[in-house]
């Protein structure tokens, strides 16, 4: 089919397969390897990769073998509903990704190049439909199957689990995709927050079960039969929808298209360089880009008191991270109806950096760069007190709400009074710790050495970017982990602190060293009778004043 | 503010020289601004003017020299330091989830000022943010962005101001505005220091000139 330009004469119409496959042409024809050959330079890696999988696949069969044992309330309790759990969160998050990204995307160079041309975007972004569909599939499965395995289910079980969550993933992702084309949000974000409680509500039950409030019989097949409906609708709600979604790919915005993909471009980077926080920068931006405005209030107080009222403020704005954060007060208490009491402190604690991080936007703020700080009349030190006054507060709440799990009251191993409170205690400030640490770590510096590797070369810095948070958690709960007393966790928590909270800067302790040398050399050149003052040529112009 | 105070010395700079390997920017800069004195680092591109201002501020430290402000040394987290300096430069960040309003309002309560609303809505006005008062700062365009950083350093109290390029992304208007408004701070003692392009702003505030680098061959 061809038509007539009045400028460019005759004009065919744009084949959009041919246009992909001059893409690609023009991108194997650029390429200087092959994935072969990558894979040979990366040996080392490769087989890292590999050895690290044995194992962690070792681990998780022997875990698997080892709780299939477990015959008790707590144990059919967690096989039969931490699935459950684990199936609804994989869902909740389905949504979520495929809401925030698309979840069909197209490159901002596609977008411009391609959606510019007279053709048909169904025939270009089909692939993208059916590539996105398939990763919720194996992701949502291999997740699912990952936890129903640690909770000792038969091979079967475990095989419906992941059926549960891959078929439930694909059609929640269809149903987004198809949403995408309408440019419609409020379903997605409804189902989201149903999904979401789902998840919490199971684990609440879980706790409900191993206290003994709820009944444990029949559970576990119960369980299964729900796995086979999510299943099953899953797979109908994505079929339809995939047919829908294929519909209304001609409609689609290219902003909408393209807005997901340089988000994901620039999580991509930050991922790359192992700087997980700088992921959670750009989301944090991207969210803000779209809220675009809020109603303003007031603040309160003066001084830091100022800074502190206003993250007491960012609680009633935005109070999303409460409701998780209450929700994390239940794993406590399922670790411990788990019966693996003695992991409870590093898992908690785990949990709760991962609750409390969106309470420390300001400190986060406030140490990625010096401009806003520098105008803030207080030392590094009082800034960093003051803006986590607030997670701090949250954190003691936390400590105070699950000591009960600690003291074994619902189940699990019991402990003493004191021993109880002091796990609540040492897994609050392990958190916390964490928290600070994952936010305010200063990223890799490329500017220094680097580490030879079999794939180039890194900072060695960005290594330790990979266990920013999970340190603290494991130098403050380890050792009542393995049994010692309790006053080594909080030693090593208040050194902890006062490092965390003075900033431990290297740059300028090196600086200060720096300058002590240079004023040593000032005195001895003094007394010596000579100055040491700069003789060189001034290079700088004066003119008069205007 | 007295003549006494205006010669007062703010800022000194002695014999500062900032080298990047062996490319040596600035080398044996001497500096002094009074209070109600404005200064101007001009030169062309690549002369040294951001690198200067970054070691006033104390975002670079010099290789050598020293930078004192109002006699003390400068140390970039000496809340007294924070407290005297007010900076524009380009390394200033914003609270995503803050508005507009709200970022100066905290700006101002940190500062120890009581009652902010009335200051935050004249600076406001002022940089013409009034119709995105409640906006977040990711939706501002860049020219708004630079005007929010301009007010950042008008709703706090300061002794001496530091600016690179302060007429960056704004308007004509923007500039005659900014130009009228620091000419109103030169007298009532701020010491200004900046780095700029634009001669209709220097001359709006009367700036001393200190030229950097070579001149273009």
């Amino acid at each position: 089919m061809s038509a007539t330009d009045e400028k460019f004469g005759e004009v065919g119409q744009a084949d959009e397969k041919q246009l992909k496959l001059l893409m690609r042409d023009w991108r194997h024809g650029r390429a200087d390897r092959n994935i072969l050959q990558a894979l040979q330079d990366a040996y080392v890696m490769v087989f890292g990769v590999v050895l690290i999988g044995a194992m962690l696949i070792s681990s998780i069969i022997q875990a698997q073998q080892s709780v299939s044992g477990c015959e008790t309330d707590s144990c059919l309790a967690a096989r039969g509903l931490l699935p459950w759990a684990a199936v609804a969160a994989v869902l909740a998050f389905t949504l979520v990704a495929s809401r925030m990204f698309g979840p069909i995307v197209a490159s901002a160079a596609e977008g411009f190049w391609l959606m510019d041309a007279a053709v048909d975007r169904r025939k270009l972004l089909r692939g993208r439909l059916v590539a996105s569909l398939a990763v919720a599939f194996f992701a949502g499965a291999l997740f699912s199957a990952l936890i129903a395995t640690l909770t000792g289910s038969t091979l079967t079980h475990i095989g419906i689990w992941a059926l549960a969550g891959g078929l439930g993933a694909f059609g929640l992702t269809a149903f987004a995709a198809a949403e995408q084309g309408l440019e419609r949000h409020w379903i997605t974000s409804t189902l989201q927050w149903i999904v979401g409680l789902a998840a919490v509500a199971t684990l609440l039950a879980l706790v409900g079960i191993a206290a003994g409030w709820l009944p444990v019989a029949g559970l576990e097949q119960l369980s299964v039969e729900f796995a086979y409906i999510v299943a099953g609708a899953g797979l109908v709600l994505g079929l339809v929808s995939m047919v829908v979604a294929h519909h209304r790919l001609r409609n689609i915005r290219r902003q909408r298209l393209t807005a997901g993909s340089s988000l994901i471009a620039g999580m991509q980077g930050a991922a790359f360089a192992l700087d997980f926080a700088l992921v959670r920068d750009i989301l944090v931006e991207h969210k803000a880009k779209q809220k675009g405005h809020v109603r303003a209030t007031r603040g309160a107080g003066q001084g830091t008191t100022a800074l502190i009222m206003r993250d007491v403020q960012r609680l009633w704005r935005n109070p999303m991270p409460l409701v998780v954060w209450l929700g994390s007060m239940v794993v406590p208490y399922a670790v411990q109806a788990l019966g693996i009491s003695q992991l409870n402190p590093p898992i908690s604690a785990l949990v709760l950096m991962a609750a409390l991080i969106p309470f420390m936007n300001s400190l986060r703020v406030l140490t990625r760069t010096k401009g806003l700080q520098r105008s803030f009349p207080f030392s590094p030190a009082q800034i960093k007190t003051a803006v986590i006054v607030v997670p701090a507060v949250l954190a003691l709440i936390w400590g105070v709400a699950t000591t009960p799990a600690f003291l074994g009251a619902l189940g699990g191993e019991q402990l003493d009074v004191i021993a109880g409170i002091t796990a609540a205690l040492i897994t609050a400030i392990a958190g916390l710790l964490a928290a600070i640490r994952w936010m305010s770590a200063k990223p890799a510096d490329y500017g220094g050495p680097i580490v030879a590797i079999g794939v180039g070369a890194m900072p060695p810095g960005m290594l330790f970017s990979m266990l920013r948070g999970i340190d603290m958690v494991a130098l403050v709960t380890l050792p009542i982990v393995f049994g010692l007393p309790a006053w080594v966790s909080l030693l090593i928590a208040a050194i902890a602190f006062a490092i965390l909270r003075s900033g431990f800067d290297k740059d300028q302790m090196m600086e200060q060293q720096e300058e002590q040398r240079r004023l040593l050399e000032e005195e001895k050149a003094r007394k010596q009778g000579r100055s040491t003052g700069n003789t060189t040529k001034i290079k700088v112009q004066r003119s008069q004043k205007r | 503010m007295g003549a006494v105070a205006k010669r007062e010395v703010v800022l000194t700079v002695e014999k500062l020289k900032k080298a990047y390997g062996p490319v040596t920017i600035v080398e044996g800069l001497d500096l002094k601004v009074h209070a109600g004195e404005a200064v101007a680092l001009t030169g062309r591109n690549g002369a040294g003017k951001s690198t200067v201002l970054r070691c006033i501020v104390g975002a670079d430290k010099p290789d050598d020299g020293s930078v004192k402000v109002l006699g003390t040394k400068m140390n970039e987290t000496n809340p007294e330091i924070r407290r005297s300096v007010a900076t524009v430069i380009d390394d200033l960040d914003f609270f995503p989830d803050l508005s507009v309003v709200e970022h100066l309002d905290l700006l101002a309560r940190a500062h120890g000022i009581h009652e902010p609303d009335a200051l935050v809505d004249e600076v406001l006005e002022e940089v013409q943010l009034v119709p995105q008062a409640s906006q977040l700062p990711n939706t501002l365009s860049s020219g708004q962005r630079r005007r929010l950083a301009l007010a950042t350093a008008f709703v706090r109290p300061r002794r001496l101001l530091v600016m690179d390029e302060p007429e960056q992304r704004l308007d004509v208007e923007g500039i005659e505005w900014l130009g009228n408004r620091l000419r109103e701070e030169l007298a009532d003692g701020l010491a200004i220091v900046l780095a700029s392009h634009e001669p209709a702003l220097l001359k709006a505030i009367n700036a001393r000139e200190v030229r950097l680098g070579e001149p273009r061959g």
